[in-house]
């Protein structure tokens, strides 16, 4: 997903850094791209299968790393996506794509209220948003973007950032992530941050066990999901339809 | 910024820096970056031939931005070091890898053609593909989110033509197999063969047809047809999965193995259509009014009694044409999809002695074709024409643009194209 913020020359300059940390990571990838989304919202057809009658594959091990949160403590992504069913995404706090970062956005608190709906589940399942840009998103930034939802405990919703580029990229490679700064027609960056939207579902033994892009954010398959992860447990959560 | 103006924006910032889109109406729906506009390269996944150039397997590169100094000249070639019959390859969802396998050696090549799409590197072959599954010949390469499905032609206890699809995630890691159903689903026995894989994420359906096993496609063609018992090891069906659940809901009978599989891109359509290669018919698979899958034999190309063998199709991005190429007759034939229930063709000219692959840009007013089928199944002689050929297409007449004589330039037997660009 692709934004276009207001402009800011700190936060440009900031991100001039970000993109030279980037194309290093990425090996040169220095072509700007346009938004490479569909113009449109998923589309469901369909009634999807019933939580518990189909299998989610085990897709990979969610990595660690040492992020920051929104009131400055570090933590252990590894703490964060173990013993909950975690939803996890990248974001940036002005991103501004409507099929991006704030569609996500919408599309997880919609599915957190459905979810705190459900006493069983919302103990169960956390969500996880981490920043693309370290250096604009600051703990601070973290702390207006989120309001009110990363104090609230009933369902964790946990805003992090990076302490630097350095620590971002072998998490952004390791869960196959992609993320690229647009470039002006000077062939400087630009404040946009090119990215597939993906999230990821994490069971509680911290394997990633579904991907979800633009054409797959079904709330009612994805709390499908999340409830056929619960029921491995060998808890239903009664999601009382 | 509302989301039209915006795409506009971007839109326009992608045109000043230079940056491309183009193709692809065969792709996975969620792969990212779709080339709308002008491509810069075609890959071409090529079939090593012992004593041409270097023998071995290689993607070829070639320029094809008009603009370019190079237009129309390979750019860019690398080997596998060895010759396993390259076949089909896809991208990973975020268009940035691009795997390739061998339907002989049932390995696995991963490409990277995100860094610099004019010159794409080895950066990881995977071999466990036979270990893990119990399948051979890797052949369909399908992304999802993270992950890439892979469809398989056969299998390594019988060498038939029973198998199955596995699914790595991006990082080459093996995830899942699943078997093609062999019993009754949904009234129609299954034959547990395989060969394309398509999805239309609207409907949570995933689509599969059916080929041979290797037993077959690793042995000539004219012994194959002169042999009654190996003519009836051709799949015939096709099988309707739940993508979520990946689990077969209903079996398709669609004889004389239907093989690529196209889904209507233009929102709201309801269906797919592919071609039966021994029958010489054109099949829509179609949901009805009761949400049912149904297929239908809907149209007929060239002349069945003399085995043209449609072979790849292309259909445009509004859903309303389709290209059909046939090996035999050497054939590109174009039909007018505006009815997908009865298809007519509008359009027919020999683009060459053998043609298999016909990929075109999103516009449809660029189509390229290439030469070969199998390495086994080609024609021999001075029909074993190998190349790659551009043309263009104004809606009434192929012209011609350019070709690579693969041959001349000692690069093998031209297959599957994808497409490229600095975008």
């Amino acid at each position: 997903m692709a934004a276009r913020p207001a402009a800011g020359g700190r936060a440009s300059a900031a991100l001039c850094l970000a993109a030279g940390a980037l194309l290093g990571w990425l090996g040169g990838a220095a072509h700007a791209a346009a938004d490479p989304t569909p113009a449109h919202a998923p589309q469901m057809q369909f009634v999807p299968p019933a939580p518990g009658t189909y299998q989610l594959q085990r897709i990979q091990r969610a990595p660690d790393a040492v992020l920051v949160d929104a009131r400055y403590q570090q933590r252990r992504l590894a703490t964060l996506t173990r013993d909950k069913v975690t939803l996890l995404t990248f974001f940036y706090t002005y991103c501004t794509d409507a099929w991006g970062c704030p569609f996500a956005r919408q599309m997880m608190t919609s599915l957190r209220e459905r979810l705190l709906a459900r006493p069983q589940a919302a103990g169960r399942v956390r969500f996880v948003s981490i920043s693309f840009d370290p250096t604009h998103d600051t703990p601070e930034a973290l702390r207006l973007h989120a309001g009110q939802l990363h104090t609230d405990s009933r369902l964790p919703w946990e805003f992090l950032t990076a302490r630097g580029m350095r620590e971002l990229l072998p998490l952004l490679d390791d869960l196959g992530q992609d993320v690229r700064i647009e470039y002006d027609d000077s062939g400087r960056p630009t404040r946009t941050i090119n990215h597939m939207l993906k999230l990821f579902l994490i069971d509680r033994d911290g394997v990633v066990r579904e991907i979800y892009a633009l054409d797959y954010l079904h709330p009612e398959a994805m709390l499908n999901d999340i409830e056929t992860l619960l029921a491995e447990e060998g808890r239903s959560i009664g999601r009382g339809r | 910024m509302n989301s039209r103006k915006h795409f506009l924006a971007l839109a326009v910032v992608a045109a000043v820096a230079g940056s491309a889109y183009a193709d692809e109406t065969c792709n996975s729906p969620y792969m990212s970056k779709l080339i709308k506009g002008q491509e810069e390269f075609v890959h071409v996944w090529t079939l090593g031939v012992e004593g041409l150039g270097d023998g071995s397997d290689k993607l070829v590169t070639i320029d094809v931005n008009p603009r370019s100094r190079n237009y129309g000249k390979v750019v860019h070639s690398i080997s596998v070091a060895t010759r396993g019959e390259a076949h089909h390859m896809g991208f990973t969802d975020d268009r940035r890898y691009l795997w390739a396998g061998g339907l002989g050696n049932s390995q696995i090549y991963v490409f990277d053609v995100g860094s610099d799409p004019a010159r794409p590197r080895l950066v990881r072959t995977i071999g466990d593909f036979v270990a893990r599954t119990g399948l051979v010949g890797p052949h369909t390469y399908y992304a999802m989110p993270g992950r890439m499905l892979v469809g398989a032609l056969s299998n390594s206890t019988d060498k038939g033509g029973a198998t199955g699809m596995a699914v790595y995630n991006n990082k080459g890691e093996f995830v899942a197999k699943y078997d093609m159903p062999k019993g009754e689903v949904g009234g129609v026995v299954g034959d547990g063969y395989g060969y394309d894989v398509a999805i239309n994420p609207a409907k949570n359906a995933l689509l599969t047809s059916s080929f041979t096993g290797i037993d077959n496609y690793r042995r000539s063609l004219g012994e194959v047809v002169g042999d009654p018992a190996a003519m009836k090891r051709f799949g015939n069906t096709m099988v309707l999965w739940d993508h979520k659940a990946m689990k077969p809901v209903q079996i398709l009978s669609v004889p004389g193995a239907p093989l690529e599989i196209r889904w209507s891109l233009k929102p709201g359509d309801n269906w797919a259509i592919t071609a039966a290669a021994l029958t010489s018919k054109l099949w829509l698979v179609k949901q009805d009014a009761d949400g049912k899958w149904q297929a239908k034999e809907v149209g007929t190309i060239g002349d069945p009694a003399k085995i043209p063998l449609p072979v790849d199709i292309s259909i445009t991005a509004d859903g309303r044409g389709l290209w059909v190429n046939t090996f035999t007759d050497g054939m590109t034939r174009y039909f007018d999809l505006s009815n997908p229930e009865q298809p007519k063709q509008t359009y027919a000219k020999q683009t060459g002695k053998q043609v298999n692959m016909i990929s075109q840009s999103w516009d449809g007013r660029r189509v390229y074709i290439t030469s070969s089928l199998l390495e086994r199944w080609d024609k021999t002689g001075e029909d074993n024409e190998q190349f790659l050929r551009a043309f263009h297409w104004d809606g009434k007449e192929l012209t011609q643009a350019f070709e690579v004589d693969f041959t001349k330039e000692k690069l093998g037997r031209a297959h599957h194209m994808k497409f490229g660009a600095r975008s």
